[in-house]
């Protein structure tokens, strides 16, 4: 009787982790769809709905023109999409490299920012806001390729410390990554206490959000996040190793140390791009892979996309909330998305957990 | 034919090296016990062997191929380990866990097939794990749990296995099972098998070959008894132990007696009249104290007498089955003379050892010392219609000293040994003791061996 069971989920598997990025892809749309409605100025789902429809060659034959108001294709297209867009894009990223991070450091309080990323971009971003903050490089924001550069400088740094030989222990990574933070955030906490007028712009920055994101800045860093997720995704299989021990995945024929290289350099890349363009969301790269584990279960196979794609529909959602839930007190005043995610995260988080801590080893 | 070679390998750790010039040749089917005690490095040749710890000179050739210089899945085709202990991270059930065994043999880009989860099945019906493979590890007790690493190894399909320690958490149903499942695995399947025990008699039940190692080295390697001998395990455990083959599965069995401690020696010797085995103890007792032992008459086979081989205890013996001839009786008396004192075990006399007896009175005539030992009255093991009793209760009159048990004895004969000093440094050349303490007076006895009071 069981056997029968078995061999069936066994076949069924594929379907259904099918199954659950289509769905999953679906809330996405929708999650994406219901945030351009939401703002100051309501601009009802048909109207949207043509708005995207006229940017497509052939729709736009078909779409009536006269339901569009003057106001809205700009507000739909130059300030809600971009960000709504960037959302999406930071919260895959941030997810996505939590759960590398948590599968190659078998540990559950691994994040995004473990390995110094945060620390060196808070430092970069802080440096350039304090000195030049409106200088662009080649077309970049100053702030922004300050903070990636300072965000992977941090991590070779780590990196290079924590090597011994042609090895790069688990623990001495870990201990090399908190010691380089708390290093780099003390820089960051003399550049505040320096700072004067700028402060206010360097705790926003560090509290993280979207309300000054461009399309210039997305298009610059999705190739980097698209092709670091992407190829984070072939190496699911190595990651349900790894969770087996580093000795265990060598003996099951995973190259170790070379996977743990090539995983841990494209997560701190995706990192460091999405911190870039929104300074430094927390929680995301934490508790996503956690909920996301939580329902779907361990295997990176699934949950590796499955994570990013939650990853991206939580941060849309709360940057909708960050967006409307001042209006009513102050019209203008837009809360960061930081303090949202962390706000609803958490909570959520710790009732999903008593819920199923049971069945939930790390 | 798949063979395994490891050519004069040596290993360090920083600047200790922990494999010194091991060379071993292994082939399908052979099923080899790596042996020694901690820290001889044992579970370092496993990793170097596993891929986990490059050895800095010598070669370890898998099917004619040097292991290191493979990529890791090639190895993990051919070669699989079964840890001693494994956490796994997440909570993966499991199926998973053993479908995690297929990964060697498929591509990065593929999932897990049909076939897979065939060969899968197979191997979780062997280990009798399949009826849990929907439920996580981590619910496993240690012996399921240790049963799915080995189906794990299983589903690699490999040429050799290699377990370290495999039954350390074990209770023992779990361990024979497991370790029947590894020899019908070398049997059947001509997988090699090397494996670390700490348990020398479950290696010597299932190996058919085994390697001592001390101090990184090779002691000793080949067939289980040409390894597994008590001069080996005395050499490189520095443990006393009876090697014996077992009459029930016809191993080798090994009892370890306790660590030989660095005793004190005694300036005093003793000759001791036993058989039956009820020497045995009392010599290991005896000489763990220190004093010089010696034996007879024991026929040979009796497990004294292979108690005295073991400790290395001079014995006057006689042949298997045999009364004690008159040549003999002479031997025994003049070792017995030599002794400072002669003790007599618990031992049952017949027609054939009522000579010890007697010979043990003639040494009494002249001075020298008896203790009897009567854990058992001597009406329960007297088989000559008295007359042991009777020789008994004259020696008793002439002052041979009767005590209950070891423990008491010991406490006598310390006392005598100090004395025994003190008359020689007086130059004086006699054993004295002190005066006789029978322990059919209470209020003495219950100072001596208080312990043994019910």
């Amino acid at each position: 009787m069981a056997t029968n069971e078995v061999e069936t989920n066994f076949f069924k598997r594929a379907s259904k982790w099918k199954f659950i990025i289509i769905i999953l892809l679906f809330a996405l749309f929708l999650t994406l769809l219901l945030s351009l409605n939401v703002g100051y100025a309501r601009i009802p789902f048909a109207e949207i709905l043509s708005i995207i429809g006229k940017q497509f060659p052939f729709l736009d034959k078909i779409i009536d023109p006269s339901i569009i108001s003057q106001t809205s294709p700009g507000i739909i297209l130059q300030v809600r999409m971009p960000r709504i867009v960037a959302g999406a894009l930071v919260g895959a990223a941030l997810a996505a490299s939590g759960v590398v991070y948590q599968g190659v450091f078998k540990n559950p309080m691994a994040d995004s920012y473990l390995l110094g990323v945060s620390a060196g971009a808070a430092v970069g971003a802080s440096i350039s806001i304090l000195f030049a903050s409106g200088m662009p490089i080649f077309g970049f924001r100053l702030v922004q390729v300050a903070a990636f550069f300072g965000a992977l400088i941090a991590m070779l740094l780590v990196y290079s410390i924590s090597r011994v030989g042609s090895r790069v222990p688990i623990t001495t990574l870990l201990l090399c990554g908190i010691a380089v933070n708390f290093f780099l955030y003390a820089i960051v906490a003399l550049i505040e206490v320096l700072a004067g007028d700028e402060l206010t712009n360097i705790v926003f920055w560090l509290i993280g959000g979207f309300s000054n994101v461009l399309w210039f800045d997305i298009f610059s860093v999705m190739p980097i996040i698209l092709v670091g997720i992407t190829l984070s995704y072939f190496y699911a299989r190595d990651l349900n190793l790894l969770a087996l021990g580093e000795e265990n995945a060598q003996h099951l024929g995973v190259n170790v140390e070379r996977v743990k290289k090539v995983l841990l350099i494209l997560a701190s890349l995706v990192t460091a791009s999405a911190v870039s363009i929104c300074g430094l969301i927390g929680f995301v790269g934490l508790m996503v892979p956690h909920i996301t584990r939580l329902v779907i279960g361990p295997d990176h196979r699934i949950l590796f996309p499955a994570s990013a794609i939650v990853g991206a529909i939580f941060l849309v959602i709360c940057d909708s909330v960050a967006r409307v839930i001042a209006t009513p007190f102050a019209s203008t005043l837009e809360l960061p998305v930081g303090i949202i995610t962390m706000l609803t995260g958490a909570p959520f988080f710790i009732l999903l957990f008593k819920k199923k801590k049971e069945s939930y080893a790390l | 034919m798949v063979l395994l070679n490891v050519d004069g390998i040596e290993c360090s750790y920083g600047s200790r090296k922990v494999i010194d010039d091991v060379t071993l040749s292994v082939k399908p089917g052979d099923f080899v016990g790596i042996l020694g005690p901690n820290g001889s490095g044992k579970t370092t040749l496993l990793k170097s062997i596993s891929r986990l710890l490059k050895p800095h000179k010598g070669t370890i050739l898998l099917d004619k191929e040097n292991i290191y210089s493979l990529e890791s899945i090639q190895v993990a085709k051919k070669l699989a380990v079964v840890p001693q202990d494994t956490s796994i991270g997440f909570s993966f059930n499991s199926l998973d866990i053993v479908l995690m065994g297929r990964n060697p043999h498929v591509s990065r880009f593929q999932m897990e097939n049909k076939n897979d989860l065939a060969i899968t099945k197979r191997v979780m019906l062997l280990t009798n794990t399949w009826q849990f493979a929907n439920r996580p590890i981590n619910e496993l007790s240690g012996g399921e749990k240790q049963r799915v690493i080995i189906a794990r190894a299983l589903a690699q399909e490999p040429k050799l296995l290699l377990l370290d320690e495999p039954l350390t958490h074990l209770d023992i149903i779990n361990q024979l099972e497991i370790m029947d499942l590894v020899k019908k695995l070398s049997v059947d399947e001509k997988i090699i098998i090397l494996a670390v025990f700490h348990d020398l008699n479950l290696a010597a039940r299932y190996c058919n070959s085994a390697v001592l190692l001390k101090n990184g080295k090779i002691f000793s390697a080949g067939t289980l008894s040409e390894v597994l001998t008590s001069k080996n395990i005395k050499k490189v455990f520095n443990v006393d132990a009876i090697v014996q083959k077992h009459l029930v599965t016809n191993s080798i069995f090994v009892i370890p007696l306790s660590p030989q401690k660095t005793p004190q020696y005694k300036k005093c010797s003793l000759h001791l009249i036993s058989g039956a085995g009820t020497g045995t103890r009392l010599m290991k007792f005896l000489a763990d104290e220190g004093y010089r032992l010696t034996a007879g008459v024991l026929n040979v086979l009796d497990t004294d007498y292979e108690t005295t081989r073991i400790l290395d205890i001079p014995v006057v013996a006689e042949a298997p089955f045999s009364p004690i001839m008159e040549k003999t009786r002479k031997k025994n008396l003049e070792m017995m003379i030599k002794a400072s004192a002669v003790v007599i075990a618990s031992v049952p006399f017949g027609y054939g050892n009522l000579q010890n007896l007697k010979t043990a009175r003639k040494a009494l005539d002249k001075q020298i010392p008896v203790y009897i030992i009567e854990e058992i009255p001597i009406e329960r093991r007297d088989f000559t219609n008295g007359k042991a009793k009777e020789l008994l209760i004259e020696m008793k009159r002439n002052g041979a000293i009767f005590v209950r048990d070891q423990h008491e004895l010991l406490t006598l004969l310390h006392i005598s040994d100090k004395k025994l000093k003190i008359s020689q440094e007086n130059g004086k050349r006699m054993f004295t003791h002190l005066e006789p303490k029978r322990y059919d007076e209470k209020n003495e006895s219950g100072r001596i061996g208080k312990k043994n009071e019910p």
